[in-house]
């Protein structure tokens, strides 16, 4: 299966933390979330913490591949995390999660716009 | 030196959660799966002790041993991944810091019981597979306790 053009299984792969994450998290340019939820598994298990990068998105449109977190569209002040499957012209984005037996996302929401979107998944802590 | 560091960072700065979300299961939770796992894992590893090898060289009856032993193996580990997995449900995603208040002991119980499904997983050992089903039972009352409903334990075998 491909997603985009890269293969399904190299997306998945999320690298660890380095020194220099948390550095850039001790200065608040990252910050840490834990994985709640199975709807991410197998890249993403439950209890997992991440990074991420708030300003990625200033400047450019999310990837199809990525990992990001997003607000639900559906229930105010829940952040979600989801893969990136499409991004339409118009800059909204069909988010998915890896695990799509269990996943509530775009198949429900439809595509989330893009002031929606509030970082992207860096690593793994 | 720098695990340990950065360890104690996630100890003492909690991040804060973000939702795998699934609208579907979401807030429905039961230690009865990982009971029902439990159980099949104790069974398994009842029938691998009980289970001899023929007498004799017929190559017929030692294949059909061979094939028995291997099935109740693999039941045996599927089964104690499959307790594993229901328990990091529970402690991750039911069980809330004010839980943690009421019962002091519940890291530890669910730390305990997650090595026993490993355990059980690796080694034929009939006192872990009845450990794991005691630790299972801890979590059964505090889970109902939560809840404050009386479920009375049980088991289907």
């Amino acid at each position: 299966m491909w997603l985009g053009t890269q293969p399904v299984n190299l997306l998945m792969s999320l690298r660890k933390s380095q020194v220099g994450d948390w550095f850039l998290w001790l200065l608040r340019r990252r910050s840490r979330l834990r994985v709640v939820g199975r709807s991410m598994m197998p890249t993403l298990q439950p209890g997992e913490e991440v990074f991420i990068d708030h300003q990625i998105y200033r400047h450019t449109l999310p990837q199809v591949g990525e990992i990001v977190i997003a607000w639900h569209p559906h229930q105010p002040g829940l952040k979600v995390i989801k893969r990136v499957a499409v991004v339409n012209s118009d800059g909204c984005c069909v988010l998915l999660g890896d695990n799509h037996q269990e996943s509530t996302d775009s198949r429900r929401w439809g595509a989330i716009a893009p002031n929606h979107i509030l970082g992207r998944v860096v690593c793994r802590c | 030196m720098l695990k340990l560091i950065f360890s104690a960072v996630r100890h003492y700065f909690p991040a804060d959660p973000v939702s795998a979300h699934c609208d579907g299961p979401c807030g429905v939770y039961d230690p009865a799966s990982a009971r029902v796992a439990a159980e099949a894992v104790l069974s398994m590893t009842k029938k691998i002790l009980d289970l001899s090898p023929p007498a004799g060289g017929n190559s017929v009856a030692m294949a059909a041993y061979e094939n028995t032993m291997s099935r109740y193996v693999a039941i045996k580990e599927e089964q104690a991944q499959k307790a594993k997995e229901e328990l990091l449900i529970l402690w991750t995603d039911y069980f809330k810091p004010t839980h943690l208040e009421q019962y002091p002991q519940m890291h530890d119980t669910f730390w305990k019981a997650a090595k026993l499904c490993s355990a059980c997983k690796v080694e034929v050992n009939l006192q872990h597979a009845n450990e794991l089903m005691q630790a299972i039972e801890s979590i059964h009352q505090m889970f109902w306790a939560t809840k404050s409903r009386d479920v009375a334990w049980y088991t289907a075998s």
